[in-house]
């Protein structure tokens, strides 16, 4: 024991000047590195924009309250309550006092201005400022739009805010496709539903007669395919989003098809067809109507998906015995399994970044929502329910949102996001059952 | 007395020995614990056991039947008029306000301190290089700020003055008195002027160490004494240790103590900061203190894959000075992903600097400039 202290003792002698001292007696100023930080919601002041001119001030008030609640539901930030501001924002081009709102902690400060102008246009202006900087980030910027799309001129706001804070490609002004659904179960009514994607203006694309499935979003988010059986048997449709209009895309006698999804180009889309009881994969050029056979083999090829630049081709194949994932190149070929873990996969989905690919997984009872990198490694499960499937990515490649569907005869479905990160899972509200979302790019 | 003892002595006898064996005799037995047990049937388990049983799982929670949805409005679903993101528009209009903010807190009399000490020069009142002791001040003037807190602080000065005194005695020679003169006024100035930032009364042990700082004026300032033939005489003395002039004792401790306070200067011209190093204690509280604030949680993934190197100078108090932290340098990322960084690293700095770090203030040269290097690896999406 007392060898022990000993040794213990001459130990601790020769490491204390290591550790008094830094060694590191470099020339320059002193040096430190920071590996560790936290991860927290930036918290922001956003007061009501000012409103310019008489009837302003409703808009301002309610742009500004759509633009806290894109910036609140990304999880990123935390509005710090107008009740706590010290300083008042009555003049949008009047300097701020930084000090007022460093002491309320605000890192960030939006400010901005309503005014209305004849022929029912609003326009709005707005700046944001780094608080502790003492600084404006970028420069003032104005939007102007008519009164009924108020809400788009809110999101795009956001959406700069956003960028200018994060980093990140906007999101906020996009819409999203979906299957609306109502009544039981066992006699489900679906029909093609259209929303903002924060679940607001809501109108339908179709009505419930027939039974509809997968909607997919052109490139440009103008077109939407789908897969119906108003035939009778499954059947590929495209739909103008502007004019309501749709007209079948693919109709073999005898096959069914389904899955579509638009290439990048937009000029050709994949999809499933099901001969003889198999399931291959095609391609078909929208102009002439030509199809091209991607997959011949005795298995289930489904669920395709492009990659951002039109070379790849991710889908789901049960070649292996069980569904897994596999790459292809877009033309055919050889196709390469990414997918190792236990359970199945499906339905995969390129990331608009290209980096990832989100996934719906079974495994153990369970379904998840997962992403991985494009050869697979660094799988990440980020949900974990009943029924979790049909994820779709935002335009910018941060947030996935998906489909959920509870238990037992009288379970419902609805439409839910979730950050890359696994963070601030959450509902999307939508005014009847939803599923199969589709995520539109940003709009123009 | 013998009776009396010797009952007593029977009595404590008796006592003790019934304590120790008394109870050895006792053949009452301690009491046994008796717990009651009680059978029960397998029927009568099972029923016990049944409400235990995990709970089916009730498939049927009442869950709200979606309101029927309304009839589809129309088919017709007109895109919201596009809003003209005039860009056009973009408003260059709001020309940067100019920032109000008060600008920081003026320090600017420590500039002007440090200049005028050259004027002390003059006291060729040969008095002692002892001012500092007794004085008040050697130099009133300049710094009645100052002035006050050397006086507080005899200390750090005893061994300069100490030096000072013995040579006091030869006034005789009052050429090599004066120069010490010169050069432990300068150092006071300097001291004091750290301390007039903070607390004077503290401010005590930095003097002792600042004065390795001064080397580098009085680099300026050598020019000056050049014109003389006596101080030029002493450089070199005060270049090559003390060492050289052997024969008055008394000088040699001045100059030995010149040398200390020029020491530094000698080797390092002026970038290099003098003085101890801040230990890893110390660099690890600073450390920790920045990433406190180091928000990583609003990054861009592509910015959380990149690494900035940021440069920030302090002023004493132990505050960053805003204007100058710049990015020095970036690696992982787009110039857009490092600026993400930059302005998350910025923040860091700022808001948790706000009330000052706590650095050492005599080592204020070591942390005067600062390069953090904010490396978000272990932030990453995992």
């Amino acid at each position: 024991m007392r060898y022990m202290l000993s040794l213990l003792a001459a130990l601790f002698m020769l490491a204390a000047p290591a550790l008094a001292q830094d060694t590191s007696e470099d020339d320059g100023p002193l040096r430190i590195e920071i590996t560790e930080g936290v991860i927290e919601p930036l918290p922001y002041a956003i007061p009501t924009f000012v409103a310019d001119t008489a009837g302003a001030s409703e808009w301002a008030e309610k742009i500004t309250r759509v633009v806290a609640s894109d910036l609140n539901g990304t999880g990123l930030f935390r509005e710090i309550p107008a009740e706590a501001h010290i300083a008042r924002i009555s003049n949008f081009s009047s300097p701020v006092q930084f000090s007022d709102w460093k002491a309320i902690n605000a890192q960030a400060l939006i400010t901005g201005s309503v005014r209305t102008e004849g022929s029912g246009r609003i326009v709005v202006s707005f700046r944001l400022y780094d608080v502790f900087a003492g600084q404006e980030m970028g420069q003032g910027l104005q939007l102007a739009g008519t009164e009924q799309g108020w809400r788009r001129i809110a999101h795009k706001v956001a959406d700069q805010v956003y960028s200018r804070l994060t980093g990140e490609d906007p999101y906020f002004d996009s819409r999203v496709v979906f299957v609306s659904e109502s009544g039981p179960k066992d006699a489900r009514e679906k029909r093609l539903a259209i929303m903002d994607y924060d679940g607001t203006n809501v109108s339908y694309l179709t009505d419930s007669s027939s039974l509809v499935l997968a909607p997919r979003f052109s490139p440009q988010g103008d077109q939407v395919l789908y897969t119906s059986y108003e035939s009778g048997f499954p059947r590929i449709y495209v739909l103008n989003v502007e004019t309501v209009g749709q007209r079948v895309l693919e109709s073999q006698d005898g096959t069914m098809s389904f899955a579509p999804r638009f290439a990048p180009d937009r000029q050709t889309v994949v999809y499933s067809l099901t001969r003889g009881g198999n399931t291959d994969l095609y391609s078909m050029q929208i102009g002439s109507g030509q199809s091209t056979r991607l997959t011949n083999a005795p298995s289930i090829e489904t669920a395709p998906s492009f990659s951002p630049d039109g070379s790849q081709i991710v889908f789901e194949s049960d070649r292996s015995g069980t569904p897994q994932l596999y790459i292809m190149p877009a033309g055919g070929g050889e196709a390469q399994r990414i997918s190792f873990g236990q359970g199945r996969y499906g339905t995969p989905v390129w990331s608009p970044r290209g980096d990832l690919i989100a996934f719906t997984k079974q495994s153990k009872g369970r379904f998840h929502i997962g992403v991985m990198r494009t050869d697979g490694s660094e799988e990440r499960l980020l949900t974990a329910s009943f029924l979790d499937e049909g994820p779709t990515w935002a335009p910018n490649g941060r947030v996935i949102m998906f489909s959920r569907e509870t238990q037992g005869a009288q379970g419902s479905t609805s439409l839910y996001s979730v950050d890359i990160t696994g963070r601030n899972l959450k509902q999307v509200p939508t005014p009847s059952g939803a599923s199969d979302p589709s995520w539109s790019p940003l709009q123009k | 007395m013998n009776t009396g003892q010797i009952i007593s002595g029977a009595g404590h006898a008796g006592l003790i020995f019934w304590a120790l064996f008394g109870g050895a005799f006792s053949d009452v037995p301690p009491p046994n614990e008796v717990t009651e047990v009680t059978a029960i049937s397998a029927d009568d388990y099972a029923a016990l056991m049944a409400p235990e049983q995990s709970p089916e799982a009730v498939a049927n929670v009442d869950t709200p039947e979606p309101p029927a949805a309304g009839e589809a409005p129309g088919m017709t679903s007109e895109a919201d008029a596009v809003p003209e993101t005039a860009q056009p528009e973009v408003t260059e209009s709001s020309e940067p306000d100019a920032p109000p903010e008060v600008t920081e807190p003026d320090p600017p009399a420590q500039a002007e301190v440090s200049d005028e000490p050259p004027v002390m020069q003059p006291p060729q009142e040969d008095t002692a290089a002892l001012v500092p002791e007794r004085s008040p001040d050697t130099q009133p003037r300049e710094a009645p700020r100052v002035a006050p807190e050397p006086v507080a602080r005899p200390e750090p000065d005893v061994q300069i003055d100490d030096v000072d005194q013995q040579e006091t005695a030869p006034d005789e020679n009052a050429e090599p008195v004066e120069e010490d003169q010169e050069e432990t006024a300068r150092e006071e100035a300097t001291t004091e002027i750290v301390t007039e930032a903070d607390d004077p009364a503290d401010a005590a042990p930095s003097r002792s160490l600042r004065p390795r700082t001064r080397p580098t004026r009085q680099a300026e300032a050598e020019p000056e004494p050049e014109a003389e033939p006596q101080p030029a005489a002493q450089e070199p003395q005060q270049t090559e240790t003390a060492a050289p002039e052997s024969p008055e004792v008394d000088e040699n401790a001045v100059e030995n103590a010149l040398a200390e306070a020029l020491g530094g200067s000698e080797t390092q011209a002026d970038s290099t900061p003098s003085g101890p190093p801040l230990t890893a204690g110390e660099k690890e509280g600073l450390r920790v203190a920045v990433q406190q604030c180091w928000n990583v949680g609003s990054l861009s993934s592509e910015a959380l894959n990149t690494t900035v190197v940021v440069g920030v100078s302090m002023s004493e108090d132990g505050r960053p000075i805003t204007a100058s932290i710049e990015m020095l340098g970036s690696s992982g990322g787009s110039n857009s992903a490092a600026q993400q960084a930059f302005e998350a690293a910025r923040r860091a700095i700022i808001r948790c600097g706000a009330d000052g770090y706590k650095l050492p203030p005599e080592k204020y040269d070591q942390w005067r400039d600062i390069e953090m290097t904010f490396n978000p690896e272990k932030m990453r999406i995992k």
